[in-house]
């Protein structure tokens, strides 16, 4: 039994080993310059926090197995068996101190791709039965529902008639609708668990007359940290078949970078499909729709400094980190860049599924302390991050480290914004009004 | 065959067999099945391994080469000095002279770089990180490559030293198909797959919104 995870483990690390991956494996020159590229090790200078030394305890187990040396001498030449107990920790490390958030592979020389790396020994773990318990089981519930979406569509369409009539009263138009399942919409909006990422997109659309409809599933894939491709592909399934069948031009993903990065870089690749639609994030949109002129915008409802936390997913992973700009640039009347920010950003330290982890809270709290330190400087009130686990961290990191910031989306920034003329009957109950979600 | 062709010839032969096992690697890795993406590209993926192998390589493109220059610009000296010297290296197997207009520049850059290999050793026995990260065969190839570039200058200001840094030299490139030295290999592979990922993803086009102050 216990050789059944541990050979698992070691078939599942010998079907990743692709170019990438071996490339990963073997250039790494052992220079040690990723160490204060990690917001770990900035935390924490400690030598487990050093990208290499991660990422040099899979090389252990890869050079065991396939390294003439290591495997004649592992002590000298950096082999390890893979026991059980070595799984257990790589395990524990693979999901606790890395986010995955590839800071390391922008400031390597070589380039090295450690989060692939710590990806596979993810996958490993999941082989191995080693995988945490709240992931695996997100994402098995995001699998069910998939299968009889049926099964709770009437609810769900319950829950969206009510938030439907608080758009119609904020909007002061009775006839203002978000729809469900409608065929032919040009975007299949994808939203998170929440009204919260439901009602402001739904009033941007309704700004700009947008051909929508709101998709039955969230963005949010599970599968993707657990590095489990076959979860990760079922997740996904249920948008594309979606979005194909309602015959969408393209799928607009929430605020939320893992799923951006998921849907618009690895699904195409897991299903081994250029899909018939387009799929970007959100904030791409709004970004256009800025741009176009299409929203009529007023920065002064938000007067207060605003600060913008570039989520690794949407920045390295993604490069979405001018979009964001355009919209702040057009909504924040007094917008301040942290340093370093863009592709260099630090990463929160909620990443890679880290914020739905409890286990892991004080370890993710501490590796925060360096976004914790940019927002401070700032000196800004508010900390504006497009993508909703950055928001739970950065709440938390709010409360742990006392930096009295209130925490917002990209899209609630807009709506407060927006200036919508509302119907002459609301305008008749009230005096003409500016839109505001505050 | 007096004593310098015996040695001339052992280099010959370990040059020929660390090359051959090398270009097997190379192609073992090749003949990987080409990792396909359908994903959407939003650039250029060619201009992205372009900047990979260019501007991405320069010290101020990455927070960690402006932090630690000094650090940076060892590692740049310390492999200038490798390709000298392996250079200056096949020019004796090749030929029994070494231009002199040649010559010169080639060596200083090896005693340079082997100045910067010796560097490189007292790093990773002193620096923690480094000790910690490092095994027997990361020391053992950092001490074999300084000692062959050393080898290598001395032999080009007196050639009594010829014969022995052919020896040492045909022990190295046994060594170096199964060492950390073949990492040399993988590095082009891992530019590419990096500059794939800032040029296909749009990264690069948005360079002038990177980091701060």
């Amino acid at each position: 039994m216990e050789n059944n995870g541990v050979e698992s483990a070691l078939k599942v690390l010998e079907k990743q080993l692709n170019k990438p991956l071996i490339t990963a494996l073997e250039v790494c020159a052992r220079c040690g310059i990723c160490a204060e590229s990690c917001h770990y090790y900035v935390s924490e200078p400690s030598l487990k926090h050093v990208p290499a030394w991660r990422a040099e305890q899979l090389r252990k187990i890869y050079r065991k197995k396939y390294n003439l040396f290591a495997k004649l001498f592992p002590k000298i030449f950096g082999g390890k068996e893979l026991d059980e107990k070595t799984l257990e920790e790589l395990s524990e490390m693979a999901f606790s101190e890395c986010t995955l958030c590839r800071r390391c592979t922008f400031n390597c020389p070589l380039g090295v791709d450690t989060p692939l790396i710590m990806k596979t020994l993810r996958a490993m773990a999941v082989a191995g039965g080693k995988a945490p318990e709240m992931l695996t089981m997100l994402a098995d519930s995001a699998i069910e529902k998939g299968k009889n979406p049926e099964f709770f569509k009437e609810l769900f369409l319950q829950q969206i008639k009510e938030l439907e009539k608080e758009l119609q009263k904020i909007v002061g138009d009775p006839d203002a609708k978000i729809p469900v399942g409608k065929k032919g919409a040009r975007v299949l909006y994808v939203a998170l668990a929440g009204a919260h990422t439901i009602i402001p997109p739904a009033i941007i659309f309704y700004a700009v007359k947008e051909n929508w409809t709101l998709s039955l599933y969230e963005a949010a894939n599970y599968g993707v940290f657990l590095g489990d491709t076959e979860r990760a592909k079922l997740i996904a399934k249920r948008i594309i078949d979606e979005a194909k069948e309602l015959g969408v031009q393209e799928v607009v993903i929430a605020e939320c970078g893992h799923a951006c990065a998921a849907l618009v870089w690895e699904a195409p690749n897991w299903f081994k499909e250029k899909f018939p639609f387009r799929m970007r994030n959100i904030v791409e949109l709004i970004a256009e729709y800025v741009e176009k002129g299409l929203l009529k915008l007023d920065k002064s409802k938000n007067p207060e400094p605003i600060t913008y936390h570039d989520s690794c997913n949407l920045a390295r992973t993604s490069g979405i980190f001018r979009e964001p700009r355009i919209v702040l640039n057009a909504v924040a009347e007094n917008f301040i860049e942290m340093n370093p920010h863009g592709i260099e950003n630090y990463c929160c330290g909620g990443g890679g599924g880290l914020v739905a982890l409890p286990e892991y809270e004080e370890k993710r709290l501490k590796a925060g302390k360096p976004k914790a330190e940019q927002i401070r400087r700032t000196g800004a009130k508010i900390v504006c991050a497009a993508c909703e686990n950055c928001r739970l961290q950065i709440n938390d990191l709010n409360s742990n480290y006392n930096l009295n910031v209130k925490v917002v989306s990209l899209a609630e920034l807009v709506v407060n914004a927006i200036v919508i003329d509302r119907k002459k009957k609301f305008k008749e109950e009230r005096a003409e009004e500016r839109v505001s979600l505050r | 065959m007096d004593f310098l062709s015996i040695t001339k010839l052992i280099a010959s032969l370990s040059l020929i067999f660390s090359i051959s096992l090398i270009l097997y690697q190379w192609i073992s890795l090749l003949k990987k099945p080409k990792v396909m993406d359908y994903s959407a590209p939003k650039g250029s993926s060619l201009k992205g391994i372009i900047y990979a192998f260019t501007l991405g390589m320069a010290p101020w493109t990455k927070e960690s080469t402006r932090k630690h220059w000094i650090l940076y610009l060892r590692g740049i000296l310390f492999h200038i000095g490798i390709f000298s010297a392996l250079f200056l290296f096949i020019l004796r197997i090749l030929l029994n002279y070494t231009p002199h207009l040649i010559l010169f520049p080639l060596a200083l850059f090896a005693c340079i770089g082997a100045l910067m290999g010796l560097a490189g050793i007292l790093l990773r026995i002193l620096e923690r990180n480094l000790r910690e990260i490092s095994n027997f065969d990361d020391h053992l190839s950092l001490w074999l490559v300084s000692i062959f570039l050393f080898l290598v200058v001395l032999s080009s200001i007196s050639s009594p030293f010829t014969p022995y840094m052919f020896i040492f030299s045909s022990l190295m490139l046994l060594y170096v198909p199964f060492s950390k030295i073949r990492h040399f290999l993988y590095f082009f592979f891992s530019r590419i797959f990096f500059g794939i990922h800032i040029g296909k993803r749009g990264i690069l086009r948005k360079l002038e919104v990177i980091h701060g102050k």
